[in-house]
């Protein structure tokens, strides 16, 4: 999950080379990802693992890391 | 509300009784009771409305709860509580609209629709009420006690102003085991209240002396004056609001409620987007969570996804300032905004590795002057 989560994420919405993504790598609060690409972040979540997130888990508190994505994943 | 003369007496006075009590449901009790007492001194109708509003939302609630498919009674509840918020602030508005429009049909005969009294703190409680209903459906969160709830609803700190509180984040603190008053509790509450106090009249009121005759006479002074009014209004609502806001998280925190933020620098966002995560972050929220998300799925159109949906969530967010076309037009403003920064994030998607400007200092520093200028601009159609 966390290797599918991390290739998603640096091919669709990672625009600045030098930026590697870990399990760690804060996307939302650093404006790596916006409104717009959690948009298809959660349809990727929910076609790849069948998980529907509700939008207000998706949130920069809760949502922020891949770490933390699988944790919300996990509860669903 | 804040500023009142006796606000101050009362929160304090009521958060000594709060923490004298020694039970919970006697403590979450006697919040509530000042909360009605207080909306009943500014405006004894919306204690009416605040306990109707609140029995119809518990009672799909409880429905939602027996219920395996909890869609019916979620739909239910949120046109019920629209068409509730529709009946009280926009009626005239739809009435002004509608007779601009039939006035260019003469044969059509014209009626009247009359607007009901606006209830205090409408708009907050019934996208709090929504949020409630919705966030059940989704299984995020689960009923709770009335008592509870309806001091989610009534919480006289933030029911004037937000933040708009989610249930999800307010339950477990009113269900948590019943504890002593701590120091940190004062001092963050004192805190906060003083420098929403200064942000309000100090800073604010003072700008809006310098501001408000340019406002109210724009023809008696020059261009320059009348963009520096503007930029002064931009920064006359910012502190006015965020002081406004404080000042309910402080009081909040002074009965132990920890209330979610509602503003972070936002002026100092380098796009539009992280604008809207810094600037009244919980109406954001919401409209991220109840509108634009909701609208995005399963549609695969990129004019629906890149213009459609920004602009129409913006628009929506607009009305809910105020029930006039100059609220929808700051909206659009704001929906125009996004939509560009979303073809902008595709083209250095696009040209990955080909920008490497985007991420150079000056480029963000530029980025925040142009997102300020271009929020700055969207508060003249807001004023």
């Amino acid at each position: 999950m966390e290797e599918k989560l991390i290739d998603y994420i640096t091919h669709e919405f990672v625009t600045d080379d030098d930026v590697e993504i870990t399990a760690e790598t804060k996307l939302i609060s650093s404006g790596l990802i916006d409104s717009f690409s959690l948009v298809s972040l959660q349809a990727f979540i929910a076609k790849e693992f069948g998980k529907q997130i509700p939008a207000p888990k998706i949130t920069a508190e809760s949502f922020d890391t891949i770490r933390q994505m699988i944790e919300i994943i996990n509860q669903f | 509300m804040f500023t009142h003369l006796y606000y101050f007496p009362f929160l304090i006075h009521s958060a000594i009784i709060y923490w004298i009590l020694p039970k919970r449901t006697l403590r979450t009790g006697f919040l509530t009771l000042c909360s009605l007492a207080f909306i009943w001194y500014f405006d004894y109708k919306a204690v009416f409305v605040v306990l109707g509003l609140t029995a119809f939302t518990y009672l799909i609630a409880m429905w939602m709860e027996k219920s395996s498919n909890t869609r019916t009674a979620h739909r239910i509840g949120v046109i019920g509580l629209l068409m509730i918020l529709i009946a009280f602030k926009y009626l005239g508005f739809l009435n002004r609209t509608i007779h601009s429009l039939l006035g260019f049909i003469t044969e059509l005969p014209t009626f009247s629709i009359e607007k009901l009294f606006l209830p205090l703190g409408l708009s907050y409680i019934i996208f709090k009420y929504i949020s409630y209903l919705t966030d059940m459906h989704w299984k995020i969160v689960k009923r709770g006690s009335l008592l509870d709830f309806i001091c989610y609803g009534s919480l006289y700190t933030t029911f004037v102003a937000g933040p708009i509180e989610r249930f999800e984040r307010l339950k477990p603190q009113l269900e948590a085991d019943i504890e002593p008053f701590k120091a940190e509790y004062l001092e963050t509450a004192f805190q906060r209240i003083v420098f929403g106090l200064f942000k309000k009249l100090v800073i604010a009121d003072w700008l809006g002396y310098f501001i408000n005759p340019v406002w109210s006479r724009p023809d008696n002074y020059s261009a320059f004056i009348r963009i520096a009014a503007l930029f002064g209004y931009s920064l006359q609502i910012y502190f006015d609001f965020a002081g406004y806001s404080d000042i309910a998280i402080g009081s909040s925190r002074l009965f132990g409620l920890k209330i979610m933020e509602n503003f972070r620098n936002p002026y100092f966002s380098p796009n539009i987007g992280q604008f809207w995560r810094r600037w009244h972050i919980s109406l954001s929220d919401w409209i991220r969570d109840y509108i634009f998300f909701p609208l995005s799925q399963n549609k695969k159109s990129p004019f629906w996804l890149l213009f459609c949906v920004p602009v129409l969530a913006m628009a929506l967010c607009g009305l809910w300032h105020g029930a006039a076309w100059h609220f929808v037009i700051w909206g659009v403003w704001h929906g125009i905004g996004i939509s560009l920064l979303q073809t902008w994030n595709l083209i250095k998607k696009v040209n990955k590795g080909k920008m490497a400007f985007v991420n150079t200092v000056w480029f963000t520093y530029l980025s925040i002057l142009l997102t300020f200028l271009y929020v700055t601009m969207g508060w003249w159609w807001f004023r």
